[in-house]
């Protein structure tokens, strides 16, 4: 007896599972729902997302990924599975010349207007077809004054400094080869992605030298470190850093006179992208002025909206790290001809680490 | 032509697994002979190259690195897994079913739950910090993240449960005659464990470094999470050259250089429990 | 064993399973915590738990792992019994043949075997989503039914299928009313380790996902990397709960098997 009813009760447990997961399956409705592929860590908030499924009933299906070439990769595999990528600058380029995207058509996007010429017509899209801005942000020092003094180091204010043995397992830099090698090729007064073999070759050496002084390498959260006192100096981009200072007024920007990379990640259409008029939607979502303001906020990252900047609270326009002075911005540069570079740094950045 | 036909509805089933692990791994091998374009696309032209970084300075570096951090983790696994093994397999009957029930219990815990409760534990605000500092036994934190032995600690905190069953199985199995014999005879307890009891469970042993030391080449996320990206391991390699590095050959190349350290590590357990009819499979 | 060996024994066993659980219960200690750093405790909260259920991505992930795992479940259910009671019927030469191939899942290590998978499936065009994970599943589910099964297949006494075969039953009848009831509970607990073990996949899934269906191990993962609140501590408090109950009704399916073959 026992057993039949052990037997109906794991019956009815399981198939209360499946038509829960049945149930749950048949509500995405192919015609209302966008495929995006964005960063990870609520890069695009996910209260945004919510309002705009909300407003217009579209559902909003995103994969994170970590890297601009993981993007790429995605994209080239499954192209048709893909409406919307938000990827960086030299990216644009990259996938424009292999013929990934879609010319977006400006009559779709009445909002286009409201986007900051200042941040656009650059190399990577010069007639502005292919992409739509998203973010702005750039990478500098964020140090901890009291605690460099306190391991007798001479305060920091550039990315020479970073160098002083007294930083032994102090420092917490972002994870990706172009930006460490690129830190080092600026210290030594060079541009970025420098292709020049002698040069390469100094810059490999002075990076070695680095080595000891780095505690950790993490590109999603370096601010925590600097918080919660494992280093007292990182590098790392500009929202992390604004995120660490608000958690620790003890930290403290510095804008390295060396020269400091600038970002711009934008939204790139597919060309067989399978929901590209809600896609479109979505875009012109995006760049109504109020949302570009909540974007900020949120994100805190600068924003290319124009019309968006009325809308930005006080806090958000006095601070430096947001506001980027025009001293600063003449100071930045754009991480070119990645693609060319890209496997010799990778080689030094996997000798480098395994020192 | 009477065995075919009794062997004949293995075939399907034996398709389908083929189908699913061989072609991929066939695929792969292939893969790891073939070239690639300036774009990342795969061409048709083959090549030794690959093998060849394979023999690259640094990225021999990283194979050694996962297979000391693998050979480590057995070894550590097995020191601390035996005596608990042992005393398990002579505890009482309903103390040994918890005993192994508790032994058991963290293999059906998520894998990340038990590798972010060490971060929770051994961070510079984690609670093992927070304790030291409160007992003022430190004056600050200790740092212990972001280490080798940090990653060493975590892989062999997943595995411990595989090395200690393995060993377990052999000790239960013991013929307990010969170990009274052993001491009728007049031996020591240490002599008797080293002479009888230590031999006859080595089948336990090569099974359990043969469980742990395996996976430990393929759990990228310990080291991703506990490692602070300080050091390549293999896993990280393959990942990267599939992902950033945008060289698949390359990336096939690499596992099957991971399936070859496996496959001598397979060769080396059925060598040693050759006589045996216990062991794994 | 004297008593001192005893006291050693004691004291190294419980030793042992204190470090065994402290990372488990620490992790579950503070999911509670008001704080969202573990560098203070600032109160108890269940907190935590509310926001993960306001979470819709979470919600969402939840729900495409418990789909995987139990199309996985069924799949591996039906592979791994079907080819345990063919290894019934075949060669012994063809039998340690299925053997080897049913193990060769479980002996790659999962990144080769994932990127494998990955190259191989991008090959053939399919789309990444939950039919590549519940094949990717199935392919290292499959063996642990397969062994579980046939373990209890061997225990069968081979007498009571003699008799029917003499009665005059079929092979198809004798294996519908006779093998099958008798390891049925072997195939159910087969079934729910099989779930067990397609919920906790992280590193396979991370290759096998797209962009409708990432699982909620490989979600749980980047939520790791990008930032740690005790949000990921209650869920995976919830998760160790969940998977208790599968456990639990495992042993709950086993013990009432092994009751019945004593009485019998």
């Amino acid at each position: 007896m026992m057993k039949i009813k052990m037997r109906k009760l794991l019956g009815i447990l399981l198939s209360s599972i499946l038509v829960l997961s049945v149930v749950g399956c048949g509500k995405s409705d192919k015609s209302g729902q966008i495929n995006l592929m964005t960063w990870g860590g609520d890069f695009i908030p996910r209260e945004i997302i919510n309002q705009f499924q909300e407003e217009t009933g579209i559902k909003v299906n995103y994969k994170e990924v970590t890297s601009n070439e993981d993007m790429q990769s995605l994209l080239e595999a499954n192209p048709d599975q893909y409406d919307l990528a938000v990827v960086t600058d030299y990216m644009v380029d990259i996938l424009r010349q292999n013929e990934y995207l879609e010319k977006l058509d400006k009559t779709k996007l009445p909002n286009f207007s409201n986007i900051n010429p200042g941040y656009q017509g650059n190399y990577y899209d010069e007639n502005d077809e292919f992409s739509i801005p998203y973010a702005i942000s750039t990478s500098f020092l964020l140090v901890n004054p009291e605690g460099v003094e306190k391991l007798g180091a001479s305060p920091i204010t550039s990315y020479q400094d970073l160098w002083q043995e007294e930083l032994k397992d102090n420092i917490v830099v972002i994870d990706w080869s172009v930006e460490i090698i690129g830190l080092v090729l600026k210290s030594l007064g060079y541009e970025y992605n420098e292709t020049d073999p002698t040069k390469v070759e100094e810059a490999k050496e002075k990076l070695f030298a680095l080595k000891n002084n780095i505690m950790r390498f993490e590109t999603n959260t370096p601010e925590d470190s600097l918080i919660n006192g494992e280093a007292v100096a990182g590098f790392m981009y500009s929202n992390q850093a604004v995120k660490g200072q608000a958690s620790n007024e003890k930290l403290k920007p510095v804008f390295p006179k060396e020269g400091m990379p600038i970002y711009i990640d934008s939204f790139v259409m597919s060309k067989k992208a399978p929901n590209k008029e809600a896609a479109y939607r979505f875009l012109n979502f995006l760049l109504q002025p109020e949302i570009g303001a909540k974007i900020a906020e949120i994100t805190n990252f600068s924003t290319p909206n124009k019309a968006a900047e009325e809308y930005l609270p006080e806090s958000f326009k006095n601070n430096p790290m947001l506001n980027l002075s025009d001293e600063v911005i003449e100071n930045t540069s754009f991480y070119i001809n990645v693609e060319e570079v890209l496997e010799e740094y990778e080689h030094i950045y996997s000798e480098f680490k395994m020192r | 032509m009477k065995k075919f036909k009794q062997n004949a509805p293995a075939i399907p089933i034996l398709a389908w697994i083929g189908l699913l692990v061989g072609v991929p791994l066939i695929f792969v091998v292939v893969l790891s002979f073939l070239s690639r374009d300036n774009l990342g696309n795969i061409v048709f032209q083959f090549t030794l190259e690959n093998y060849k970084r394979i023999f690259d300075p640094i990225y021999l570096k990283v194979f050694l690195n996962s297979f000391l951090l693998a050979a480590l983790t057995a070894i550590i696994t097995l020191l601390i897994g035996y005596p608990v093994a042992y005393f398990t397999a002579n505890l009482e009957s309903k103390k040994r079913s918890l005993a192994i029930g508790l032994i058991m219990l963290p293999f059906w815990i998520s894998s990340l739950l038990r590798t972010y409760g060490w971060i929770i534990l051994l961070g510079n605000t984690g609670l093992i910090n927070n304790i030291l500092l409160r007992m003022n036994i430190v004056k600050s934190p200790l740092s212990m993240m972001y280490k080798f032995s940090t990653i060493l600690i975590g892989t062999a905190y997943m595995l411990i449960p595989f090395m200690i069953i393995a060993i377990y199985n052999s000790v239960d199995k013991l013929d307990k005659s010969l170990l009274e014999a052993s001491s009728d005879l007049g031996a020591s307890k240490w002599k008797t464990f080293f002479n009888i009891t230590l031999p006859l469970t080595i089948p336990g042993i090569a099974g359990g470094f043969t469980l742990v030391f395996i996976p430990s080449l393929g759990l990228f996320f310990i080291s991703d999470l506990l490692g602070g990206g300080k050091t390549i391991f293999l896993g990280n390699l393959i990942n990267t050259q599939v992902t950033k590095g945008r060289n698949k050959p390359l990336a096939a190349a690499f596992s099957v250089g991971m399936i070859i350290l496996v496959l001598v590590v397979l060769f080396i357990y059925s060598r040693v429990t050759k006589d045996n009819k216990e062991g794994l499979f | 064993m004297n008593s001192r060996t005893k006291k050693f024994r004691t004291v190294y066993l419980s030793l042992f399973f204190v470090i065994l659980y402290i990372p488990v219960l620490s992790v579950i200690l503070y999911s509670f915590n008001k704080s969202p750093s573990t560098a203070q405790w600032a109160g108890f909260t269940l907190d935590w738990y509310k926001e993960l259920f306001n979470d819709r991505v979470i919600t969402e992930a939840f729900k495409i792992s418990i789909q995987v795992a139990f199309l996985t479940s069924i799949l591996s259910a039906i592979l791994g019994t079907a080819t345990a009671i063919t290894s019934m019927y075949v060669t012994k030469k063809m039998e340690k043949t299925i053997n080897g191939v049913m193990i060769l899942p479980l002996l790659v290590p999962e990144v080769a075997l994932g990127v494998s998978l990955l190259l191989f499936f991008n090959a053939l065009r399919l789309p990444f989503g939950h039919l590549t994970l519940v094949l990717s599943h199935s392919l290292f589910c499959v063996p642990y039914v397969y062994i579980m099964v046939q373990l209890r297949l061997k225990e069968i006494n081979i007498s009571i299928i003699e008799a029917a075969k003499d009665l005059g039953a079929a092979k198809w009848q004798i294996i519908r009313t006779i093998i099958i009831p008798l390891v049925m509970p072997s195939i159910i607990t087969a079934s729910l380790l099989a779930l067990a073990i397609s919920l906790d996949d992280v590193v396979i899934s991370t290759y096998m996902s797209g962009p409708t269906s990432t699982t909620l191990p490989v979600h749980i993962f980047s939520m790791m990397r990008v930032g740690v609140t005790p949000k990921i501590n209650a869920l995976c408090t919830l998760i160790l709960v969940g998977t208790f109950f599968i456990v639990g009704l495992s042993q709950l399916v086993s013990r009432k098997s092994r009751k019945e073959e004593e009485f019998k």
